[in-house]
């Protein structure tokens, strides 16, 4: 640490230089792992929020709910399985609401209708508000980001393309599907506006589109072979089957992990380079009896605190754009996520000091001398 | 007795296919408190002895001795920890460390061991100061002439209280008078310490300071005084 620390002094330049790049990866890395976050769970926030461990869809529709299609009637079959606690039908539509049936665009706002059971157990909790109730059929709850759209409790919706009108008696908070804000109402509801066309539920009596099982315990192939025409998926297969989650995901830890191996090079090259030029040096000092663990453990020290401090500016610098970010923008920072990534960065930046390392035992103190052979 | 004893050290090197015969059955002995000079012309394998007696090299043939240790014996590792304990290095110039102050080139020497202690500091300040370098503890390399330098490394050389002092070309590029201090000072601390140094030079004015001297030719070494 000492000869670290000198030579950082000494050469502020060179070294701020070099903090300065890992800063600027930091940074540009905990931004994208933010945006990644902040999709996913625009994406399949309440898939991820409701606390499921098998999501059964039909067969043929490769774990897709806008492909499946089940009767509500399969729910009592679930039911009797005996590795099956507890069982919640589910169904979502995409739509368009307005608080009056003005056709311009700037008037309406996209939603995710989902229908639920009132009771069921994957129901998120209304924060504001009234629940559900089978009672009043046309109650929606609605998540509390339409707020700044100027919604509030009591508002009349008309769904476009449709005659169904529905009223927010609710608020529920981090619920959003598809990359829309949830609108949660009930089966029925939800089934008038899916099912509104005639035969578009292949004759299937109160159809639905999956059930969330909560059942820790269960085989999901043994389910399979009991029940015709079902196929259960795990609850992280179905939120990979949300459309564009794959996707999205895949863009940004592609670019994560680009990101994370340019820095390796980066400080690899730079250190290896100073090491190179420094060789006269630790040959110098070699030869006045420096071990090999003596000038190493000055380089991977330097590492070290160039790493930590460039990281450190670069999550202060990550939270202070967030406060600039505009407010829709799904940047999500988890500190978790955070932290790992941070923990991943140093690993790395040191791991790429192993390089100059391995050069430094190279050195033969002999360069001291000057004039080998 | 002898600090340093070299015996019949001979060094080969192959350079193709052909073998380069660097030493030939040289012999040294250097006692305590003494200053022995090695001269002759460049190339003439000086230099091979010195890193020999330096624990840098291993010979071909003979056997090196350092106070009482044969260096034939350690292994690599225990090579750097011997330089570091009983060898004091002082080379040609820069061979400072750019970015330490006097003081710490000192005690770079001690970090390489362990921790350094109060006493550590005052054996590097007074040092320096018999060095004529009380007012440049706090000075950078750069900051220094080249005598200065020089009296820095050799301040350096004395820290770890080594049994031998290596100087290679110590007044190499000093105008004659700065050289003089320069190997005055050597000799005097090797005196007071009761230390064994040898001096690799071409320069032959500085011969009058040295105890013995030792010329090379041809990779044979002859005693002169």
């Amino acid at each position: 640490m000492f000869l670290a620390f000198k030579e950082l002094k000494h050469a502020k330049l060179r070294y701020a230089m070099m903090t300065a790049i890992i800063v600027l990866i930091a940074w540009l890395v905990f931004i994208l792992s933010g945006l990644g976050n902040g999709l996913s769970t625009l994406s399949a926030a309440t898939l991820k929020n409701i606390n499921a461990e098998y999501v059964v869809y039909e067969e043929t529709a490769g774990a897709t709910f806008a492909k499946s299609i089940l009767s509500e009637d399969i729910m009592e079959d679930l039911k009797k399985q005996k590795d099956i606690e507890d069982v919640a039908a589910f169904g979502a539509s995409t739509i368009s609401v307005g608080k009056t049936t003005s056709k311009d665009a700037d008037d309406k706002e996209d939603v995710a209708l989902i229908g639920l059971e009132p009771d069921a157990f994957v129901m998120p909790t209304v924060i504001e508000g009234e629940k559900l109730s089978l009672s009043n059929k046309k109650g929606v709850v609605i998540n509390d980001t339409l707020k700044k759209a100027g919604y509030k409790i009591g508002d009349k919706l008309h769904v476009s393309n449709s005659n169904l009108k529905v009223e927010v008696i609710g608020f529920v908070k981090g619920e959003t599907f598809n990359h829309l804000p949830a609108m949660f109402a009930v089966p029925e509801t939800w089934r008038s506006y899916q099912y509104a066309a005639p035969g578009s539920d292949n004759g299937l009596k109160k159809p639905v589109q999956a059930f969330f099982l909560k059942a820790p315990n269960l085989e999901p192939e043994k389910l399979d072979k009991s029940i015709d025409d079902i196929e259960t998926v795990t609850k992280s297969k179905a939120v990979n089957g949300m459309p564009g989650y794959t996707a999205e995901n895949g863009t940004i830890m592609m670019m994560l992990a680009f990101c994370i191996v340019i820095s390796a090079f980066i400080i690899a090259v730079f250190f290896y380079v100073i090491t190179m030029q420094k060789t006269q040096q630790f040959g110098v000092m070699k030869a006045i009896g420096a071990s090999n663990g003596f000038i190493a453990r000055a380089i991977v020290a330097q590492v070290a605190i160039l790493s930590v401090v460039g990281i450190l500016i670069g999550i202060l610098l990550t939270y202070a754009t967030a406060l600039v970010f505009p407010e829709g923008m799904p940047f999500n920072l988890d500190p978790v996520l955070v932290t790992t990534y941070a923990i991943v960065l140093l690993i790395i930046a040191l791991l790429s000091s192993i390089i100059s390392v391995r050069q430094i035992v190279k050195i033969d103190p002999l360069t001291a001398l000057g004039r080998v052979e | 007795m002898a600090l340093l004893s070299l015996q019949n050290i001979s060094k080969s090197y192959t350079e193709g296919s052909t073998t380069v015969q660097a030493l030939k059955q040289a012999s040294l002995e250097v006692a305590a408190g003494e200053l022995v000079a090695i001269i002759g012309p460049s190339g003439s394998g000086k230099s091979t002895l010195l890193s020999i007696a330096g624990a840098l090299l291993q010979p071909t043939e003979g056997t090196v001795t350092i106070n009482g240790q044969d260096l034939g014996n350690l292994s690599p590792k225990k090579l750097a920890s011997f330089r570091l304990h009983e060898l004091g290095f002082i080379l040609q110039t820069s061979n400072l460390i750019p970015y330490l102050n006097v003081l710490d080139q000192l005690l770079l020497v001690k970090k390489m061991d362990s921790r350094v202690t109060k006493a550590d500091k005052a054996h590097a300040k007074q040092l320096l100061t018999e060095l004529g370098l009380s007012d440049k503890f706090k000075k950078m390399p750069n900051e220094l002439s080249g005598g200065e330098r020089q009296r820095v490394a050799i301040a350096r050389a004395f820290m770890n209280n080594s049994t031998v002092i290596l100087a290679d070309e110590p007044t190499a590029s000093l105008d004659s008078k700065r050289a003089f201090e320069v190997v005055q000072l050597l000799a005097k601390e090797a005196k007071e310490r009761q230390k064994a140094a040898i001096m690799v030079t071409h320069d032959e004015r500085m011969l009058p300071l040295c105890d013995h001297v030792y010329r090379m030719e041809d990779g044979v070494l002859t005693k002169e005084a």
